[in-house]
């Protein structure tokens, strides 16, 4: 029954799309606006005097084709820069002004979107960036690095929509390049043996003795050159190389660190295991440098780690990260694990990674703490800024690490792993033949490869078997052909120009498996497809179902929201330890995992998306939970918590990820959140930062409050044309610090500004929307944020759209949004209906 | 092939006829003795993203012509003065983009040109110039680029844009621009004239799969594909070039190969040195380079995102966005340096043989009218030494049309452009 509507449906979706696909909105100025023209443009912009070659008086106020959006646009740059109506002439009031902008720079959102509307036409594309990585994973069982493939997306859109997937002579070569050597590793893993290797880490711990010796020794000398008058000449006789202040220098580093050192190296705990200590201006990093020809593939580490006792949880973290190959100095953030183990009892950690070619083989563990700086610790460092025992004695306690890999086999867990090995013994052009006819038709998602190509790329491997090269060898290079062949980069769907046509069920197994994959179909989606099952309904529906509950579909919530909630912000900017001390590397990473982990669950569990408005729960793991200050929650898993009560945490407003986001790193940005709100929340977003508008800086050496800062928005009418309805929300959001702590107080004060005085003063969180309710708080505006789901469930059905079929979303799909909406509200707004509404629609399987 | 007689054609047979000699020793000043020849024009466009600091960057606008004074964000150009024109009132008219840096700046196009689609541009200045001095080299022309999403450059993979208006990859690595440049193959000449075949017949075979694949697509599939069989044809022009060039050694580097890992400033410079190498060895006529902001402003020290520097305001940040133009201006100077020191066959410098552009589509802030634009260089008969106030809303192309002129392309416009800027030209 469940999928009788849907046939039902289909049926009306294509009605209704056909019947709506005329009226596309025609962008068009009111008339009642050409009084504002008459009044102040058209006395110098007339038939006869149609200064600087522009003439107004007979605009059309239907922005209907790009030269009458373009007039329109030069018309509202130069209002916007101020330069029209000029100085010397009469001057519109600010409210009509503010009006007229706001109504003309909507109505040019609207003109664009209108003209570039590709009404419903989707075209053709090559695989992302993300989406070649996976299907080399699935069909050679090997991870690859891709950065060297150009990175995808820009121009406002979803990295699977095709227009904006380019392709050149470089990146052709580089897909032939990669191939080549994903089929290496593939073949090469095969046939490797794990190995597994055991660290003992006390085994550091006499060297560290030695240093201490040393510095103990420089001290001494120090000490008796100073005795002796402390002359600079002297400084050879006891010892010393360099200057005075040399000396003085690792003289000072005696005075603010042996006491710390000679307690640390006689603790007991070192001599069976490593205690992490922060002694410098340093955290200990325990530095795993892996053998440079050690096989690819997938590995593990190990930890034996336990707590010391009676020490703050919060710190009781272990952070994983990898260092460039390049620059060792350049560290990526890989996990942090949540240690709960006592040192007398300790636990052992899992930490899996990756040896890719020419990737990084150094591996480090470092109690996650963001105390460096940079640089070097001076005398009393640690005494002055980690007074306390409690931030400064060791915590974790290392018993040993081992890694063991590779545990994959690569090529052996692959698809085509069944034809490979069958290489090993083949010799003929016949075994080779089967065997590229075999691996394309894999490759090419099910379409077996015309004869033609074969008989091409077997004479490739004619010519390198009479180069002398082996069976095994000589088989890749025409494999790795096929891996820089347009029927593997391109996801293609012949059709004819302005005649829909439904998809076949390989092509529709291929859509449905990048929507939600983003990855190639597998054998169940393929063997569907191929017995015609996979177009009915329910076995469709059932598969979404399967494609959701599988990992795999991580591919898809963290594609989709990362571009669809603009979380590059994320990375835009290094966050200020000194003013967000506790928001380093792996908070961030958990604060960024905290939105996928969120609508995964969601999704998963088939609840409302209204959660993300407003939720008395949140989905978080130990680490995040200790950020939020929410107690009993262990682990690094993510799981679903209870919010306590007063806790402004549960929903998207409650997540340090978005404001983070909505901040320059240092300071909490009220237009940034307050614009993202309107664009992501509520779905009225606000036109594109227009060029050439004056800005505030201004103000930056003055010793104001925020709020009085962005009040001079609302004097120029440019400014308050927007402002107005972005600044109130970010005011609402402003007890939220850069990285999304909660704060009742904030305070303004600026380095190198001669005579400014820090000024403090509390958050008044209250304001009201544009034209709407007021809100008193943060909790109050997020109520009536969540009061309309409706409005948030269309914007994300438009992303959706966008994202799923892989081309801009325009005018002619608002019937489509409208039906998704219309059955995702009948379900209260779950997130899997909406993904089975619009896989279930015409317009994703028809072409 | 009935082209005139050129150098390389002069190597090659020189080379067939003296077994490979030592390349380095018949550099240009030995090879022009036998043949004189006017050193070839060279192009060379610099762009960072973000703009720079509006009150320091300009020279007063009261000061024109020659008269005129270096501002302080200028000022490290000091020593180079009477060869550098600084160009005021140009912008792209269709720019509406505040964090689009170098998108359109070599191309002048309407992103909305194109109805139907959301998207457009046009081809991009410098590649207008390879057309037209590129097929005599081992390489038409260099895209450099630099990686990181927070450079302000908007889309696009390097400055340049095809015949099509379809973006052009760039090299980011500086190990690998002086491998390509530089390193010569170890492979013994017959297998590498066995891998020039093999790769025909890669090329071949995907040609075959594409055109199975060609078969019934729309219109807008087929353009799609079209990107890939350009991709194809543009490997064939250069394997034909390889081929030519098989037995042509690489020139020896006039400069040592790069560390690698370097970053900002050191990464600039580095890039600047092989840019001079490129041109010097005559490897290439056209480079463009969309440089690195926020990794030059971390090498400077300057702990801020290069988007929030560009909203300077009075105090920390204005100091940091002065810091970097000063910085950028220091090693626009050092690239002028290089360039003047290398003399030529005709005894004059390469500088004096090169057309050199350095600025940005964004001038400060959200601003994109008054782009930021330093001429230098003696390759297209600009007139150094001038500070210049155009007429507001001058295109920028009008700039790049009186450029590629003055180099000799026989073009009558580029992108917008509504014609030549005579005040450049000397």
């Amino acid at each position: 029954m469940h999928h009788r509507w849907h046939r039902l449906l289909f049926l009306l979706t294509f009605i209704g799309t056909a019947s709506r696909a005329a009226d596309t909105p025609q962008a068009r100025m009111d008339e009642k606006h050409r009084a504002f023209l008459r009044s102040y443009c058209t006395e110098c912009h007339n038939a006869n005097k149609q200064k600087g070659k522009v003439r107004l008086d007979d605009v059309s106020f239907a922005l209907d084709t790009v030269q009458r959006a373009d007039l329109w646009q030069r018309m509202l740059n130069q209002i916007n820069s101020g330069e029209m109506p000029p100085e010397d002439a009469k001057q519109p009031d600010k409210l009509a002004k503010t009006d007229f902008l706001d109504t003309l720079s909507r109505t040019l959102v609207v003109a664009r979107k209108s003209l570039g509307d590709v009404r419903g036409k989707i075209t053709m594309r090559r695989l992302n960036r993300r989406e070649y990585k996976n299907t080399i994973r699935d069909l050679l069982g090997v991870e690859m690095d891709v950065r060297d493939l150009p990175a995808d997306g820009g121009a406002g859109t979803f990295d699977t929509v095709g227009a904006s997937l380019f392709m050149s002579s470089d990146q052709f070569e580089q897909y032939l390049a990669i191939g080549r050597r994903a089929l290496d590793e593939s073949f090469a893993q095969a046939q490797v043996q794990t190995q597994k290797k055991r660290f003992e880490p006390e085994t550091i711990v006499p060297g560290m003795k030695r240093a201490l010796e040393r510095m103990n020794d420089d001290h001494r000398r120090f000490t008796e050159w100073k005795a002796a008058g402390g002359k600079p000449e002297d400084l050879p006789k006891f010892g010393f190389r360099g200057d005075a202040t040399a000396a003085g220098f690792s003289d000072s580093i005696w005075q603010g660190n042996h006491e710390w050192y000679e307690r640390y190296l006689a603790r007991p705990e070192l001599q069976n295991g490593l205690l992490l200590e922060n002694t410098m201006n340093e955290t200990m990093q325990i530095a795993m440098d892996l053998p440079k020809d050690l096989p690819t593939g997938d590995y593990v580490f190990r930890v034996n780690v336990g707590l010391m006792p009676d020490m703050p949880t919060k710190r009781a973290f272990l952070s994983f990260l990898q260092a460039s190959p390049l620059d060792k100095a350049d560290t990526t953030f890989l996990a942090s694990r949540h240690i709960t183990a006592p040192l007398a009892k300790p636990q052992v950690i899992e930490l899996p990674f990756s040896i890719v070619p020419d990737g990084p083989r150094k591996f480090i563990f470092m109690e996650k703490r963001s105390l460096y700086t940079h640089g070097f610790s001076l005398a009393g460092f640690t005494k002055t800024i980690l007074k306390d025992p409690k931030d400064r004695d060791p915590v974790l306690w290392i018993d040993w690490v081992e890694w063991e890999g590779p545990l994959n086999k690569g090529g052996a867990s692959s698809p085509v792993a069944s034809l490979l090995p069958a290489a090993n013994g083949a010799k003929d052009r016949n075994q080779a033949r089967a065997l590229i006819e075999k691996f394309a038709t894999r490759a090419f998602r099910g379409n077996p490869p015309e004869p033609e190509f074969v008989y091409r790329l077997v004479k490739l491997f004619e010519a390198r078997i009479k180069a002398g090269e082996k069976f095994d060898e000589a088989i890749k290079t025409p494999l790795s052909v096929v891996l820089a062949a347009p029927a593997f980069l391109y996801l293609q769907e012949p059709a004819t120009d302005g005649k829909p046509r439904l998809l076949t069920d390989l092509e529709l197994a291929t859509r449905l498996s990048y929507f939600l994959w983003s990855a190639p179909p597998d054998d169940t989606l393929l063997g569907l497809a191929r017995s015609g099952e996979l177009k009915k309904p329910a076995v469709l529906a059932q598969q979404v179902d399967r494609m959701i509950a599988s990992e795999k579909s991580s591919a898809f919530v963290s594609g989709f929201l990362h571009q669809w909630l603009t979380m590059e912000r994320l990375d835009f900017f290094q966050f200020n330890t000194q003013n967000v001390a506790d928001f380093e590397t792996s908070v961030k990473a958990a604060a960024r995992q905290e939105v996928y982990e969120t609508f995964a669950h969601l999704l998963r569990s088939g609840d409302s998306l209204g959660r993300l408005l407003k939720s008395d729960f949140v989905v978080i793991n130990g680490l995040l939970a200790s950020y939020y200050g929410i107690e009993g929650v262990s682990g690094d898993a993510f799981r679903k918590v209870k919010v306590p009560a007063g806790s402004p945490r549960g929903g998207l407003l409650g997540m340090a990820a978005i404001h983070a986001m909505g901040s320059n790193g240092e300071r909490s940005s009220p237009v940034e959140r307050g614009a993202w709100v309107l664009r992501k929340l509520i779905n009225e977003p606000p036109p594109p930062a227009p060029p050439n508008v004056p800005q505030l800086t201004r103000l930056e050496a003055k010793a104001l409050t925020t709020r009085e800062r962005l009040a001079a928005h609302q004097e120029e009418p440019q400014c308050a044309q927007c402002h107005r309805k972005i600044d109130p929300i970010g005011f609402g959001l402003e007890n939220f610090d850069a990285a999304g702590q909660w704060r009742t107080g904030d305070s303004y004060w600026k380095r190198g500004v001669p005579g400014m005085r820090e000024k403090k003063w509390d958050i008044d969180p209250s304001g009201a929307f544009f034209n709407g309710p007021t809100f008193k708080d943060y909790f109050e505006l997020r109520d009536r944020i969540a009061a309309r789901p409706e409005k948030f469930a269309r914007g994300f059905t438009e992303a959706l759209i966008e994202y799923a079929l892989g081309r801009p979303y325009g005018f002619s799909d608002e019937p489509l949004a409208e039906w998704i909406v219309g059955q995702a509200k009948g379900s209260g707004y779950n997130v899997r209906t909406f993904v089975q509404a619009l896989v279930a629609s015409q317009h994703f399987k028809a072409k | 092939m009935n082209t005139p007689l050129t150098r390389r054609h002069f190597l090659r047979s020189a080379s067939a006829v003296l077994a490979l000699p030592a390349l380095e020793s018949l550099d240009f000043r030995a090879f022009a003795a036998t043949k004189p020849a006017t050193p070839p024009k060279r192009m060379i466009f610099l762009n960072f993203g973000w703009g720079v600091t509006n009150e320091t960057w300009f020279p007063n606008v009261k000061k024109t012509g020659a008269d005129w004074e270096l501002p302080p964000g200028l000022a490290p150009l000091a020593r180079h003065k009477k060869d550098i024109t600084v160009v005021q009132g140009c912008s792209n008219k269709f720019a509406d983009m505040p964090h689009w840096g170098s998108t359109f700046w070599l191309t002048g196009a309407n992103r909305f040109g194109e109805p139907g689609q959301s998207f457009h541009n046009s081809i991009s200045a410098d590649q207008v110039a390879a057309a037209h001095l590129g097929g005599d080299t081992r390489h038409t022309s260099l895209q450099l680029n630099a990686p990181n999403a927070d450079d302000g450059h908007g889309p696009g993979l390097s400055l340049a844009w095809d015949q099509r208006g379809k973006p052009m990859a760039g090299l980011e690595n500086p190990v690998l621009v002086f491998h390509r440049l530089f390193s010569d193959e170890t492979m013994p000449l017959a297998q590498r004239q066995a891998m020039l075949a093999e790769k025909r017949s890669i090329l071949d075979a995907v040609t075959v799969n594409a055109k199975r694949v060609q078969r019934g697509l729309t219109k807008t599939d087929t353009d799609k594909l079209d990107e890939y069989f350009q991709s194809i044809r543009d490997i064939e022009v250069r394997l034909g070039k390889d081929e030519r060039w098989l037995t042509v050694p690489k020139v020896k580097p006039p400069i040592a190969e790069p560390k690698p890992g370097l970053a900002g400033r050191e990464e600039i410079k580095l890039m600047y040195d092989l840019i001079a190498a490129a041109l010097q060895t005559d490897t290439t006529r056209v480079i463009t380079y969309r440089q690195p902001v926020s990794t030059l402003l971390r090498s400077l020290e300057l702990k801020f995102a290069a988007h929030d520097i560009s909203h300077y305001g009075p105090g920390e940040r204005m100091e940091a966005s002065q810091k970097r133009d000063a910085a950028q201006s220091e090693l626009l100077a050092g690239l002028i340096d290089k360039l003047k020191a290398i003399r030529e066959s005709d005894g004059r410098s390469l500088f004096d043989h090169t057309a050199l552009a350095y600025g940005s589509n964004i001038r400060t802030i959200h601003y994109l009218d008054n782009c930021p634009t330093v001429l230098t260089g003696g390759g297209a008969g600009i007139k150094r030494g001038q500070h210049l106030v155009l007429s507001k809303d001058t295109p920028l192309a009008n700039v790049w049309l009186t450029m590629l002129r003055g180099i000799g392309v026989n073009t009558e416009r580029h992108g917008d452009s509504s014609g030549l800027v005579k005040e450049l030209i000397a």
